[in-house]
């Protein structure tokens, strides 16, 4: 560390939600010129203390000191006065206004001079090797683009901390790399950084400083330097060892379980693919690339505009107007908590919601014999708290997780389509979900559609590439060639 | 700022729930006595008559009861409805079509024994309050129509269809001109129980509230509900036939204030008339609300409400006030308890002065 006194201090924050701490007497220091990653499993406290940090939310004790002086914040705007700024996951623009006029936005004054402004705008993006257009429109931007648009929005109100909430997530290996020269650029002319992420790699290629938190508290702060490797960094913020590795058995396809051949939708252009029993496809590619309207097209949202869909042997019409419930297609999406649970509902309702068929007699539901089933899935699934009466939002993350995918596997199904089955779980939850799914490939075929490349690469036997609604290339996991060239395809040059 | 800092509860505690009830009514019958005073009336007396208008006889008590039972049949109408997240506000257009219904069997086959006769007149206020709820239904799933204006309108449709039936063909011969059918046959007419002021609508009434608990809590159907209400789309997610259960539950709905209607002109009026429409299908939504949807608690807001609408009466009488008082008593309670339902799931606390 040096010896310069921080720019931000937190002393002593807690913030409690019920009777769960989600932060617990935080003290942490932020260094002008540093880059400051705040590293933790889903459910740590990242956020809840990022957010105080950002003035959305108001801890219950503690003191957070800008250059040694208290001060509290009552809202976002006060924060962003005093100079912390945040760039979100979701990114907060205007579409369909031009990148210097979403800078502009809220800034005092009633006449701007729009060339004035571009050219303001186009300044600063020079000096922090943001590359940017400043009289595009937002629509048209990638998302690495409106990326760099957010970081502009605070460089122009000055804001001397600027906080990152897993920026990588919506980007490109390449966009990622341009967003961590320019990260190291502002860290270069005086600005101190701070970014929040569970990806380790992140961690080792960026930061300076390091602070893990663990249920709520830091358990350690150190220098980058002082860590030696990856593997290190996963057992410190565990609190044990985790082995980033899962064992994968070699793969026999079997039947065909899902064929899409020349499929167009909104959003789709001429899909192709076949999944087996036995095997995983992994389709990779950065989201937003058309992994949405595909998964909602085979899962039967959708209906194809154009192409063929067949699914276990059936073609999507036949299939979707008389499917049994179980022995059948099982979809994981991505969205748990809003799609594949009802909040409110016990464990047993949220059980029964795609298995209800497996328990009825006439018009009625055998609920004791669910909840007997329930708690038998509970158990073998290791979900916590084990107690059937609770509902959905009172369970975390990783065992929602695995409450869906234990629902999902009960039917048996043939071929199961996994949307993004790991984001935002902790590392033991997400050691866990690997394992089920690669058991699940010795009955199913498996259509995993990841934004993680590390997780395609564990878990998959073929990748396919999607690009701009397309699926670029498909290919075994194996060809070290076409892996090379992985990124590029990703953002869509041929194969 | 204010020294107070809220925060969301994870659980509410029993007793809390316990408070708000009284604490609202209290609160919103102090509003009440405030409103009296301003008219020159007095408050504490004005209060005392509400609650001798309501509770002081068993004739008042009894007068409740018969004014709870078309309020109930609607309210669990308008609660089914609303567990689906159907803003289902037309109980009103709804009660009069079942009036209408059970009037036209009642009508046309006058000399039918009672055991024929009654059930007869009861599926047919089932079939046109059902039929009135179908509409928006139908309206809401082919042209995405909001089915709370739709029920809206669709109730004014009916108070204008049941005037232009009594004004014209139904109207009795005999009646000096007054908007009125002719009074309905014996056997139209559902009995009292034993020699009390109370019919056997009140039975209808608990069954229909047992059956529909056993149907939510213990059918396929009923979960397929339950679900759908909690999360759409995770019920479009699951596979639910959403569009289904939407077209049953409106039936469902407009059917049971159809008999609230059908029991309101055979056992209370024994004829139909305009003075039948009270707005009893209003108060069912506010009593749907009050009770969380629950039957059980809908049967108690029920009484509740009917004995602010007997007491109201009584305050009429003795002291002048406006009719439109009971109106705005009710809606005091409402906001009140919504209100104070903001205590169930917030705690507060003092903010600790941090240096």
């Amino acid at each position: 560390m040096n010896g310069s006194p921080p720019v931000v201090r937190l002393d002593g924050i807690t913030k409690r939600y019920g009777a769960v701490a989600a932060n617990q007497d935080i003290r942490l220091d932020i260094h002008s010129g540093r880059i400051h990653a705040l590293l933790g499993e889903n459910g740590a406290g990242k956020s809840t203390l990022m957010g105080i940090l950002s003035g959305m939310v108001q801890p219950d004790s503690g003191r957070i000191l800008i250059d040694g002086q208290p001060r509290a914040f009552r809202s976002a705007r006060e924060a962003i006065t005093a100079g912390i700024g945040m760039v979100y996951q979701h990114f907060m623009l205007v579409k369909a206004m031009t990148v210097a006029e979403n800078v502009f936005l809220g800034y005092p004054g009633v006449l701007l001079n729009r060339r004035r402004m571009e050219e303001t705008v186009a300044q600063l993006a020079r000096r922090f090797g943001l590359d940017i257009d400043p009289a595009a429109r937002i629509g048209t931007l990638s998302m690495g683009e409106r990326q760099r648009v957010e970081i502009l929005k605070l460089l122009f109100r000055d804001s001397r901390v600027l906080i990152f909430d897993e920026p990588t997530s919506v980007l490109t290996p390449r966009e990622s790399e341009h967003l961590f020269d320019a990260l190291r650029r502002m860290a270069a002319q005086g600005k101190a950084i701070v970014f929040i992420t569970h990806k380790l790699d992140e961690v080792m290629a960026l930061s300076d400083d390091i602070t893990i938190l663990r249920r709520g508290s830091v358990i350690e702060g150190l220098a980058t330097t002082a860590v030696t490797s990856k593997h290190e960094l996963a057992r410190r913020m565990v609190g044990r060892d985790v082995l980033l590795q899962v064992q994968r058995e070699p793969y026999e396809p079997r039947q065909l379980v899902l064929r899409v051949d020349g499929l167009s939708n909104a959003g789709l252009r001429d899909i192709r693919l076949e999944v087996r029993q036995g095997e995983i496809l992994g389709v990779v590619g950065v989201a937003g690339n058309g992994q949405k309207p595909l998964v909602e097209a085979i899962c039967g949202l959708t209906a194809p505009a154009a192409g063929v869909v067949r699914i276990l042997g059936e073609d999507w019409h036949r299939f979707y107007t008389h499917r049994r419930w179980d022995g059948n297609l099982a979809y994981i999406p991505e969205d748990r908590r809003g799609l594949a649970t009802c909040r409110n509902l016990d464990l047993v309702d949220n059980f029964l919601l795609t298995t209800r068929q497996g328990f009825c007699r006439g018009p009625w539901l055998l609920r004791r014999r669910a909840t007997r089933k329930a708690l038998r899935l509970i158990r073998d699934f290791a979900i916590q708290p084990a107690d059937t009466r609770i509902s959905a939002r009172q369970l975390s993350g990783g065992n929602l997780q695995k409450l869906v995918l234990a629902r999902e596997f009960f039917r048996r199904p043939r071929l199961i389509v996994a949307e993004q089955p790991t984001q935002g779980l902790d590392i033991a939850a997400i050691q866990d979900v690997w394992n089920l799914l690669l058991n699940a490939r010795k009955a199913a075929g498996i259509l995993l559609i990841t934004g993680d490349l590390t997780e395609a690469l564990m878990l998959a036997d073929r990748l396919a590439v999607m690009s701009a609604g397309r699926i670029v290339d498909t290919f075994p996991v194996d060809d070290a060639d076409k892996l090379d060239r992985i990124g590029l395809m990703m953002a869509g040059s041929a194969a | 700022m204010l020294p107070l800092r809220t925060f969301k509860r994870q659980e509410t505690h029993w007793w809390v729930s316990c408070l708000i009830f009284p604490t609202a009514i209290g609160l919103s019958l102090a509003i009440c006595a405030l409103l009296l005073k301003l008219q020159g009336k007095p408050a504490i007396q004005g209060i005392g008559l509400l609650f001798q208008g309501a509770f002081g006889s068993h004739w008042a008590i009894q007068d409740c009861l018969l004014k709870a039972i078309p309020i109930f049949l609607c309210s669990l109408g308008v609660a089914v409805a609303f567990r689906l997240q159907v803003w289902n506000i037309g109980a009103e257009g709804q009660f009069a079509l079942g009036a209408i219904g059970a009037t036209a069997a009642a009508l046309q086959w006058p000399g039918l024994p009672g055991y024929a006769l009654l059930p007869l007149m009861a599926a047919a206020a089932l079939a046109a309050g059902g039929l009135w709820g179908f509409i928006p239904a139908v309206l809401k799933l082919r042209m995405r129509a909001n089915e709370i204006i739709v029920t809206l309108m669709l109730n004014y449709i009916a108070i204008l269809l049941l005037d232009y039936l009594v004004y014209g063909r139904w109207k009795d011969p005999q009646s000096f001109g007054f908007p009125m059918t002719a009074i309905f046959s014996d056997n139209a007419i559902v009995g009292r129980i034993g020699d009390t002021g109370l019919h056997w609508g009140l039975a209808l009434c608990v069954a229909t509230g047992g059956v529909l608990w056993l149907f939510f809590r213990f059918t396929r159907l009923g979960y397929e509900l339950k679900a759908s209400g909690e999360n759409l789309g995770a019920a479009r997610y699951a596979g639910l036939p959403y569009e289904r259960l939407l077209i049953l539950v409106m039936l469902l709905s407009g059917g049971l204030a159809g008999w609230a209607g059908f029991l309101e002109a055979s056992a209370t009026i024994n004829r139909l008339q305009p003075s039948i429409m009270v707005g009893y299908g209003y108060t069912a939504i506010v009593v749907a609300w009050l009770a969380r949807l629950n039957p059980l608690s809908i049967g108690l807001a029920s009484f509740l409400l009917a004995a602010l609408r007997v007491g109201v009466e009584n305050l009429q009488l003795d002291l002048q006030v406006p009719a439109a008082f009971g109106g705005i008593m009710e809606g005091l309670i409402l906001l009140t308890i919504l209100a104070g339902s903001f205590f169930a799931d917030y705690g507060w606390q003092w903010r600790r002065r941090s240096a």
